[in-house]
């Protein structure tokens, strides 16, 4: 099978500007492409993920680079749609089709709650069922009430993650509260509190992949990052409560997507949650990250809270996660968080990441889980 | 609970096959579900094709009037959208309630928020609302050791 590497990775900061997408996501791609050392004309596929921006955006924005006749798609698989387009970008090399793919994520959303009819039926949203943050908040409780996960360890994300955020330029907070501070924050959904869940916002990020023959005619190999693995997998039946799911079995336990997302994963790359030395995790929520935790494999079920309190997350812990401030702190511009998350794990494994350097790391692992159950998880390795 | 006879004739519910019908008599309302002779699960809201294992060897059912609070959580914020809750907006409870037919159905809690616990039990109750000239049923769960509706 043929082997890709990413030549370069570009991002525009993620936030809220009054900047164009078009704008935006030109100058992640741009970014990405002189990272690569290439030019866009050289480029023979791309696409864009996104969820909210209009019909063939990516055509729109990637225009602005010069004019092209190359294949430009929009991929959407909400929270995942970033894993989603870097897979197509994967197997459209695999396929020798193109051996230089660019994929960009770009998003731009309204302030405030995501619009509901986008995710949601009519009689959900008359019910009162439209607001995203209750599904997170309705799985946390049952994992307190199961495994004495508490309110404290939860919050213990949030005040991590906005930590790391202060060392990255590209996030939208970058501002350190304390654990008094998160749990004194307006209640969002019981027991979510407002500085435990992430903001939809704008922001752009790209990457540019090569097959590794093309790298290496281009005599970029040196800097080269490996993909390792790449997965995308949708809920199976009954395996995840998140928007719009109005209900759930109580007979039938089928694993998560992000376990069944992780397995797959770890299969392809031929490594285990043991090999991986940093990761950027699906941080909708706090809580969502102590799930992540647990379904990649980092611990037992329901012992995800032990690993904040022995800061084994930390950026100088032995599993260090969510090294960029994680969505929490960054936001989520939905098509962009993925090749964001991708951005710093390069960034990591280059040496590069400044103040939230992890200490020498070989593999890193980028995870998003979202609605519909999506779950996507990129393994890069140098 | 008596009702206008124009009003009953415009009643309906807030989505097909989510309600036992006919909705005149509201104390005989439950969820509608369907039951898979195959697999034998029982899911929420009418449906031709069994989602756990994709055969067409559904039939509804209606599912239990009562149940337990297996989760919840406390909505603080009104709803985006065209919410058709209680007015004015007061934070309410909205949980996964499990009935004994296999399968926990998201609803909206009508009892204090400040009474939610994970196992209470709870019991149906069609929460009904005015839209112009017609009646809409909709669903909610209330504490059911809790007084009955006036």
């Amino acid at each position: 099978m043929t082997d890709v590497v990413i030549l370069g990775v570009g991002i525009h900061p993620f936030g809220r500007f009054e900047t164009s997408y078009e704008d935006m996501g030109s100058q992640a791609a741009a970014a990405a492409l002189r990272d690569a050392g290439v030019e866009w004309s050289q480029i023979g596929a791309a696409f864009l993920a996104r969820m909210y921006l209009p019909a063939t955006s990516g055509a729109r924005i990637l225009r602005r680079l010069g004019s092209t006749d190359i294949p430009i798609a929009d991929i959407e698989a909400a929270c995942a749609s970033g894993g989603a387009a870097l897979r197509q970008a994967v197997l459209t090399i695999r396929s020798g089709e193109a051996d230089l793919v660019l994929v960009l994520g770009c998003e731009k959303m309204p302030r405030g709650f995501m619009d509901p009819a986008n995710l949601y039926s009519a009689w959900q949203i008359q019910l009162g069922m439209s607001l995203n943050p209750a599904y997170w908040a309705i799985r946390a409780r049952r994992h307190m009430y199961e495994y004495g996960t508490t309110e404290e360890q939860i919050a213990k994300v949030a005040v991590k993650n906005h930590k790391n955020s202060v060392g990255n330029p590209n996030s939208m907070y970058q501002k350190a509260f304390s654990l008094e501070q998160i749990l004194a924050s307006p209640l969002v959904c019981d027991p979510m509190h407002l500085l435990e869940v992430c903001s939809p916002n704008d922001g752009a990020a790209a990457v540019v992949l090569a097959s590794e023959k093309r790298a290496r005619e281009l005599g970029v190999t040196g800097k080269a990052i490996k993909i390792a693995a790449i997965s995308h997998s949708i809920a199976r039946y009954s395996a995840d409560f998140r928007c719009p799911v109005d209900s759930l079995s109580a007979t039938i336990n089928n694993p998560g997507p992000t376990a069944v997302a992780a397995q797959q994963a770890y299969e392809r790359a031929g490594l285990g949650p043991d090999d991986i030395d940093c990761f950027e995790v699906q941080d909708t929520d706090a809580f969502c990250e102590i799930e992540a935790y647990e379904d990649l494999g980092l611990c037992r079920r329901g012992d995800g809270g032990r690993l904040l309190d022995e800061g084994i997350t930390e950026i100088g812990g032995a599993k260090p996660v969510n090294m960029s401030g994680g969505l929490i702190s960054k936001g989520e511009p939905i098509g962009a968080s993925h090749l964001g998350q991708v951005h710093e794990i390069v960034c990591q494994l280059r040496g590069a990441a400044g103040p939230r350097q992890v200490a020498k790391p070989k593999v890193g692992l980028a995870h998003v889980l979202g609605a519909g159950g999506n779950s996507a998880i990129t393994i890069l390795k140098t | 609970m008596s009702v206008p006879e124009q009003d009953r004739r415009g009643r309906s519910p807030v989505r097909e096959g989510l309600l036992t019908e006919p909705l005149e008599n509201l104390s005989a309302v439950r969820l509608l579900g369907v039951h898979c002779s195959t697999c034998g699960e029982t899911t929420f809201g009418l449906k031709t094709i069994c989602p756990n294992c994709g055969r067409d060897t559904v039939e509804a059912r209606p599912l239990s009037g009562q149940g337990s609070l297996w989760s919840y959580t406390i909505v603080r914020h009104r709803p985006p959208g065209d919410y058709r809750g209680p007015e004015p907006f007061s934070p309410f409870g909205l949980g996964l309630v499990e009935l004994p037919d296999g399968v926990r159905v998201l609803s909206p809690l009508d009892c204090p928020v400040e009474e939610l616990a994970v196992g209470m039990p709870l019991r149906f109750e069609p929460r009904v609302w005015r839209d112009g000239e017609r009646e809409v049923v909709g669903f909610a769960f209330a504490a059911a050791g809790g007084a009955e509706a006036p």
